[in-house]
């Protein structure tokens, strides 16, 4: 049964994958310009920029050309950058590592700020409830870019506490690692906590007004632990669901914060391969990214079934 | 209930452990004095010899490779991998004099032959510079350690291309090899050790142990780091973590200096006009010279210089730079700002009543500079209608689509400026217009050397001034920021400095 789920969410991402493909890749040529002009610079004369576009096959029809990309995606071979001719797997491997210690460790926080405040906002109620809204809209409100300007600024340029660029691999260096990932972590998480302190603050009120909450509290069972056992595994569903949307938006948020931070991550890889127009790169970030996101609703259905029986058998 | 002291109190704790690894790992090895770090704005596009940028690039070939020729701040020729070079006496034949002691990093020995092949290879190949070795008919090993270059016409920036990306040396044996644009084989001054560096934002070398001019090798290792983005390279600085930067611009000076960074400045390119349809193809108005000049005079150089160049920079007509034969003080302000004149060579021209020209503008500049020539030319009578280009600006410039743009070119070599802004199939020339006094004296150039050479180089300058083929504003001050512990010499026609150049300061 769940093999079969599984296998079934599986064919349908490979049929989005190559449908998503199809469309970037059009699109991508759409805009293209002239893509040899773009690598070659301004120095280059016409006829330097006419024998590259050779070389690279830019001058055969597109369908050609696409036939060529996704029989090489098949057998696993994205092709090389054209900006800096590093294999397009190699380069997207090295670097999801970065941005999905990132955006985990976004989550993580994210859920844990989140729950507490929720949690918090919902049991406590009054002025404590009132508090987290308003700094759920103040982290709704702010743009992830100019959190992420103000935190260098005050914590890695005035206070000198962290790295205002750079990232250190953890097998580098642990401490290192956790000095060049704590301010972009933070920076990505604020407007996450936001969105699911509101959604866990929401369920937790609708699961505490439910029936089976007053029939355990009326058989002698403490508040926390009725809480923490039923209401907040009642509640988790939700809140699972928008952390599943925070993900692949983190993802997005990452693109911003890589930037700013110098990270070598998939965010900062795709503003420079969009920007250059470079095909093979932004194909490989498309797919990966795609990939990303049909797992990560895959295992978050699988998370919510595990969770909530209901929802194991619709 | 929920005790938030304690969870306030737990998320502080957690706060001082990750604040006191930080601080102990922002002061460590990055800053090590054998270690040259340096911001660049761009990654290198290839490391294989053959295909190689420069500019920019230059320092990512320098760390690797070696080059026949070298070349001092100033612009004067060394001696590299050639001791010594010399022509025959129609200068089509030039032979070099190659070191017998140099080995690339995979052991392969460099001779002649090597030398013979990298050469017809760079010119074989998509180099953006390609065309420097354009002239080169064939390279032949004469012996070890001679080789022969035969040309196909004379070219007076031979020499001076072979200090650069067309004179760089890679290992024969590491040809065609399949990871040859990521992991370069030469014999320069320090290896690229490719586990380390992260494509794309991080280079990594570790010094050659057994390179032939250890004098020159001032640090251990060397890290290149890229910052696409104005904000990050900014952040690096004032957190210390580069010796060495390119800024992108002039806006950040002051705060570059606050944070204890010196700044270099050099004058590389100039900004301004290119009035391309100089026949009047795709503009009938551009064809005659009147019009051209009004151009010139419509527009405040030096008020531009001030509004849009930080005030950082020197007004100028001409293209020429000032370490050319072809400068002339005197056209620096050839054309003085004076609207009137231009209203009057328009109605002498027949357009009293206006005209319209087409320009692209595009989001890559300055916003400000565009909208900046569209009033000063609406106050002559001249409407612009701008397209935006996007991202193809250089490539639809050079289409060309437009008679006339906005434009900041580098100020090169005599020769490499001429062949690049001035001859009927120089790049900027796209039009592919062509003079007689410009091809006459080029020729010149060319053909001869001394004083004959330098009088017809300042003879075109001013003809080509005088024709109004551009509008100059000003040349355009850069800067390159080093850190207290670090001292560089700014190169004479490259927009980054030397690697050999950078010395720690005593």
């Amino acid at each position: 049964m769940v093999f079969r789920f599984i296998l079934r969410r599986l064919l349908s991402g490979v049929v989005l994958l190559f449908l998503i493909s199809t469309i970037a890749f059009s699109l991508l040529y759409v805009g293209g310009g002239d893509i040899a002009r773009r690598i070659l610079g301004q120095m280059a004369t016409p006829e330097t920029v006419a024998q590259k576009s050779e070389e690279l096959g830019l001058n055969r029809p597109l369908y050609e050309q696409y036939v060529d990309w996704l029989s090489g995606a098949v057998r696993g071979d994205l092709g090389s950058s054209w900006f800096t001719g590093q294999l397009v797997t190699e380069g997207i491997t090295s670097r999801l590592a970065v941005t999905l210690s990132l955006v985990i460790g976004a989550i993580i926080l994210i859920a844990i700020v989140a729950v507490i405040l929720g949690v918090w906002a919902a049991i406590r109620g009054g002025w404590a409830d009132k508090f987290v809204q308003a700094i759920s809209i103040l982290g709704f409100a702010i743009p992830g870019f100019l959190i992420a300007l103000g935190l260098v600024t005050l914590f890695a340029l005035n206070l000198k506490l962290f790295k205002p660029t750079g990232y250190t691999a953890f097998t580098d260096s642990p401490s290192g690692w956790a000095a060049s990932v704590t301010l972009p972590i933070i920076a990505l998480a604020i407007g996450g906590i936001a969105g699911v302190a509101q959604q866990v603050r929401g369920s937790v009120v609708d699961a505490l007004r439910q029936d089976y909450v007053r029939t355990l509290r009326s058989r002698g069972l403490s508040f926390n632990r009725v809480v923490f056992k039923h209401v907040l595994r009642n509640a988790g569903g939700p809140a699972l669901a928008v952390l599943a949307v925070q993900f692949v938006g983190l993802l997005g948020g990452a693109v911003i914060v890589e930037q700013i931070f110098a990270i070598p991550g998939l965010g900062q890889v795709s503003v420079q391969a969009t920007t250059q127009g470079d095909i093979p790169m932004v194909m490989g970030l498309v797919v990966a990214t795609a990939a990303i996101v049909v797992i990560v609703n895959l295992l978050i259905d699988l998370l919510q079934g595990w969770l909530n029986p209901k929802v194991r058998l619709s | 209930m929920f005790r938030w002291k304690s969870v306030t109190a737990a998320v502080a704790v957690a706060a001082l452990a990750l604040t006191g690894c930080s601080a102990s790992d922002t002061s460590s090895s990055d800053s090590a004095s054998s270690t040259l770090t340096l911001g660049l704005i761009v990654p290198a596009t290839t490391f294989e010899a053959a295909n190689m940028n420069f500019a920019n690039e230059s320092p990512y070939g320098q760390a690797v490779y070696d080059t026949l020729l070298k070349e001092d701040p100033s612009g004067e020729l060394l001696p590299s991998l050639a001791t010594e070079w010399s022509y025959n006496d129609t200068n089509t034949v030039l032979t070099l004099t190659l070191r017998d002691d140099v080995k690339f990093t995979d052991g392969t020995a460099f001779n002649a032959d090597a030398a013979a092949q990298n050469l017809t290879r760079f010119r074989d190949g998509t180099s953006p510079n390609k065309s420097f070795l354009a002239s080169l008919g064939s390279a032949t090993a004469i012996d070890d350690t001679h080789v022969e270059l035969t040309l196909t016409q004379p070219d007076p920036a031979l020499l001076h291309y072979l200090t650069q990306n067309a004179g760089m040396q890679g290992s024969p044996a590491a040809f065609g090899a399949a990871d040859a644009k990521t992991n370069p084989v030469g014999s320069g001054p320090y290896i690229l050790d490719t586990k380390k560096t992260v494509v794309g934002t991080s280079y990594e070398f570790t010094a050659n142990p057994d390179y032939w001019d250890k004098d020159s090798v001032h640090y251990d290792n060397l890290s290149l780091k890229v910052f696409a983005d104005t904000t990050s390279m900014l952040n690096a600085v004032k957190g210390g973590q580069v010796n060495g930067a390119k800024l992108g611009d002039n806006t950040n000076n002051a705060e570059v200096e606050a944070a204890g960074y010196t700044l270099n400045p050099f004058e590389l390119d100039w900004t301004g006009l290119i009035l391309f349809d100089r026949a009047g193809t795709l503009n009938p108005a551009l064809a005659d010279v009147k019009v051209r000049q009004a151009l010139n005079y419509a527009i405040d150089g030096p008020a531009m210089l001030k509004a849009v160049g930080e005030g950082l920079g020197t007004p100028t007509t001409q293209i020429f730079p000032e370490s050319s034969a072809a400068y002339d003080k005197k056209l620096d302000d050839r054309y003085a700002y004076d609207p009137d004149e231009a209203k009057k060579l328009l109605a002498e021209a027949g357009y009293a009543d206006g005209l319209t020209l087409d320009m692209p503008s595009t989001s890559l500049g300055n916003p400000a500079v565009f909208t900046l020539i569209e009033q000063q030319l609406k106050d002559v009578g001249i409407t612009v209608n701008y397209t935006d280009t996007g991202t193809n600006f250089i490539a639809d410039i050079l289409a060309p689509k437009y008679g006339a743009t906005w434009m900041q070119l580098q100020q090169d070599n005599d020769w490499a400026l001429i062949n690049f802004e001035l001859t009927p199939n120089a790049s900027f020339n796209p039009t592919h217009y062509q003079d007689p006094t410009v091809d006459a004296l080029v020729a010149t150039i060319g053909t001869t050397t001394g004083d004959e050479a330098d009088a017809a180089l300042k003879e075109l300058n001013a003809y080509v001034v005088e024709q109004a083929w551009f509008a100059p504003w000003y040349r355009v001050q850069s800067n390159y920021a080093t850190d207290a512990k670090t001292q560089v010499e700014t190169q004479v026609g490259n927009a980054y400095p030397y690697l050999w150049n950078f010395t720690p300061a005593s």
